[in-house]
């Protein structure tokens, strides 16, 4: 695999090796000429001094041919051009950004990154997970993105309390793939499974799906749960999302 | 004894002949091919292979005039000057000789970006023959 890693700090270059020891064939991108020279002499011609977000770099670079773009620079603006020239330009498969302001991940998803990456994001994640309300967490986005994993925890005053999965309204391609009780007991589901107060929810959802996912699971009775009419969502019973469980 | 089919690198490699005569040393003769990041490094360059065996030849034809033998080596690498110095510390050897034009930009004289990287980086010794000014 071709994958070229846009910023060569800290974060670019244990990356950097970390492919380099798994056989990968790798490119750092950097604009600092020290750092250009430290990664050289500790990893070898693998990096290249130049601006990654330049389209004459991107194409001295290989973009065209990369199988995957990381671009992991402290600065959003520019892992975000990186990815989307690569994405749009060179039709690289692949494209994972860095995010240091968690309010950027939006606009990112929107202009199509694949994947992004938040360590703020992931901080408070384990911050909130402690807490007992705490809000949708987001564990895995897959290959290509549009689809992901998350987490919801059922808060006691939910409306999805005591109802059958079947009866639960989802959106549309959301699944919930397994339960966690309080007790950390894990519970595969099947459309008759009932939800409990204080259950953790592993579901598979349309990344723009997300947020009303958690306010079905997290809303109280009367909240924010969608009539069958709104096209984003899928009918309970034997055409709804869970007739695979059947 | 890296070579690029330059008058500056041929007569290097003459003069390295000549030095081995006395101490009786191997020469390698290396041509590297540079390879874009635009294709992966074991690309099949063709053209550029095929001039890398033109030289050699021309190379060892030479050493065969001075008397003497090299051995001659065809690289694909993305740097040159990274590829000489690294074949130079995997064969172990003890002397680059590098052949250089005079190159002037803006009236400033320049060494090229191969011969400055060997220098700084090679840990061998390196001897460099810089070729007369052309009139």
């Amino acid at each position: 695999m071709y994958a070229i890693v846009v910023g060569g700090g800290k974060v670019g270059y244990y990356l950097a090796r970390e492919l380099i020891q798994g056989n990968n064939e790798v490119l750092v991108i950097e604009k600092d000429g020290a750092k250009c020279e430290r990664i050289a002499q500790d990893l070898g011609d693998v990096v290249l001094k130049g601006d990654g977000c330049e389209a004459a770099t991107m194409e001295v670079a290989g973009f065209g041919r990369a199988d995957m773009v990381i671009a992991v620079t402290g600065d959003d603006e520019d892992n975000l051009v990186s990815c989307q020239v690569a994405k749009v330009k060179f039709a690289v498969p692949r494209t994972i950004a860095r995010i240091n302001n968690p309010k950027n991940e939006a606009i990112f998803r929107k202009l199509g990154i694949d994947t992004t990456v938040s360590a703020t994001a992931a901080i408070l994640s384990q911050i909130e997970q402690e807490l007992p309300e705490h809000p949708l967490m987001r564990l895995l986005t897959f290959k290509g993105g549009g689809l992901e994993i998350v987490e919801v925890k059922v808060p006691p005053a939910s409306a999805v309390v005591g109802r059958r999965i079947r009866d639960v309204l989802l959106p549309q391609q959301s699944i919930i793939v397994l339960l966690v009780g309080q007790d950390g007991t894990p519970r595969v589901p099947t459309s008759d499974t009932t939800i409990q107060a204080e259950d953790e929810v592993l579901a598979v959802t349309p990344t723009e799906n997300e947020e009303t996912l958690r306010n079905i699971l997290t809303s109280p009775p009367g909240g924010s749960e969608p009539g069958s009419s709104d096209p984003g969502y899928g009918r309970p019973g034997p055409a709804g999302p869970y007739e695979p469980y059947r | 004894m890296p070579v690029d089919g330059s008058q500056a690198s041929l007569d290097a490699l003459a003069l390295s002949c000549s030095l081995a005569r006395k101490t009786k040393n191997t020469i390698y003769a290396v041509y590297v091919i540079e390879v874009a990041r635009t294709m992966p490094l074991d690309a099949e360059m063709t053209a550029e292979a095929e001039r890398g065996e033109q030289v050699l030849s021309r190379a060892e034809r030479i050493a065969e005039s001075l008397d003497y033998e090299v051995s001659g080596e065809l690289l694909q690498a993305r740097d040159i000057g990274d590829a000489i110095v690294d074949e130079a510390v995997e064969r172990g050897v003890s002397t680059i000789v590098l052949g250089v034009g005079h190159q002037e930009t803006l009236a400033e004289f320049e060494l090229g970006e191969t011969a400055q990287y060997v220098l700084k980086n090679a840990p061998c010794q390196v001897m460099l023959l810089r070729s007369a000014i052309e009139e």
